[in-house]
């Protein structure tokens, strides 16, 4: 009697499609990513009923941490570039071509502006450790440093929008200090940067 | 699942004809696959997919012109005030329109939560509608104290939004009422 030959079957399979599948869902995600931007300081934002989309660009964002610390960023380089340059002009402060690098990927600072060429000058890694001492918020005073950076960075990008992202749990003192600082500048509409939530019935 | 391209054995030994090899054009994809899902998980975990929405605040302008003082003042009766307290609360009244030291003012103390402030709010358009004729005459002033959080002045512009308040403003505490409530309930006003 003959033996009965069980073919072998072969263990591979064809990664053809797979690999596809993998490369298609792998375009849509490097397409669809926008990354989270490196945090300063922790922000919980409050949650609304808005449902108002943030713009992707030209945004002015001021920061407000919840011990009443403020930041500011802006979104686009050559704005901060532009800024840069007449901070300098306004402060009689000489910025070099590396601070002005650094500054130009700064996305979020807060500290008193005589004290920005050093912190551009540490190493980036140093700079993210650093806990920045917030802005100089001033509005009775006569220093107008927070005002200026919102008048210089509206005449280097006049359709900035200004956003204002502020912890649940910081005190409104901190929040209207930089409402009357806006409003110092003829700014008397703005955003509130919240989360998303249904209405309670 | 790895192929190799293994040469063929059992062919003609003696002639050594010189054939170029068939090569197999299969590759093994396997790695590739690898490398692919592994950069999916990074992409995915590193977007933001739920983008932060916004509120939109308009403030009413400061006026330094002091000629603006001729102006008609609002009518009290017509206005609601809510004073943002500490701990999550809101202290809401209705200003009469001629205080004298007789006139006596109703404070409700309220949270936020939708039996709270809601309600409150509610009453007061039902009121508002039944006085005037419409409930849009009613005009909101929110008076965030310094101590309150960003979050309750949030919560109560949300709540503008979600009873359909038409006129509203974001104003300091500076009414003198509002100095002899914040004393009342023991907060700062300043």
């Amino acid at each position: 009697m003959p033996k009965v030959k069980i073919p072998r079957k072969s263990t591979s399979i064809d990664m053809t499609a797979m690999c596809d599948v993998a490369f298609l869902l792998l375009t849509f995600f490097i397409l669809t990513t926008k990354f989270r931007d490196q945090e300063v300081v922790q922000i919980d934002i409050p949650s609304s009923t808005a449902q108002i989309p943030i713009p992707d660009k030209d945004i002015m964002m001021f920061s407000v941490a919840p011990d009443g610390r403020v930041f500011f960023g802006l979104d686009d380089q050559n704005t901060r570039l532009g800024l840069l340059e007449k901070i300098s002009e306004r402060y009689q402060i000489q910025f070099t071509a590396k601070q002005q690098d650094a500054f130009r990927t700064l996305e979020l600072w807060g500290m008193d502006l005589k004290s920005l060429p050093a912190f551009l000058d540490k190493d980036p890694s140093e700079r993210a450790s650093t806990i920045q001492p917030g802005l100089k918020i001033d509005t009775t005073g006569g220093e107008t440093q927070v005002e200026d950076l919102i008048l210089f960075s509206r005449q280097v990008n006049n359709n900035l929008r200004i956003a204002i992202k502020a912890d649940k749990t910081t005190e409104y003192k901190a929040f209207a200090a930089i409402i009357d600082a806006l409003q110092n500048r003829k700014v008397n509409r703005f955003n509130i940067v919240t989360s998303a939530k249904k209405a309670r019935e | 699942m790895a192929e190799m391209n293994v040469p063929e054995s059992g062919g003609k030994k003696g002639k050594k004809k010189s054939r170029s090899k068939k090569m197999s054009t299969r590759v093994d994809l396997t790695a590739m696959v690898d490398l692919g899902f592994l950069l999916i998980t990074f992409f995915m975990l590193a977007t933001t997919f739920n983008k932060p929405k916004t509120m939109e605040v308009v403030k009413p302008a400061k006026d330094d012109d002091p000629n603006k003082k001729d102006q008609p003042a609002i009518k009290m009766s017509k206005t609601f005030t809510m004073l943002l307290g500490t701990n999550d609360k809101v202290y809401a009244y209705t200003s009469p329109d001629n205080i004298d030291e007789n006139t006596e003012l109703a404070v409700d103390s309220a949270d936020y939560s939708p039996d709270g402030f809601r309600r409150i709010l509610q009453n007061r358009q039902k009121e508002c509608a039944a006085a005037w004729g419409h409930k849009d005459t009613l005009f909101v002033m929110i008076k965030p104290l310094p101590k309150s959080k960003v979050k309750n002045t949030v919560d109560a512009l949300d709540e503008m939004s979600i009873n359909g308040v038409k006129r509203y403003a974001i104003l300091a505490p500076d009414d003198p009422v509002d100095s002899v409530i914040c004393l009342k309930i023991g907060q700062e006003r300043k």
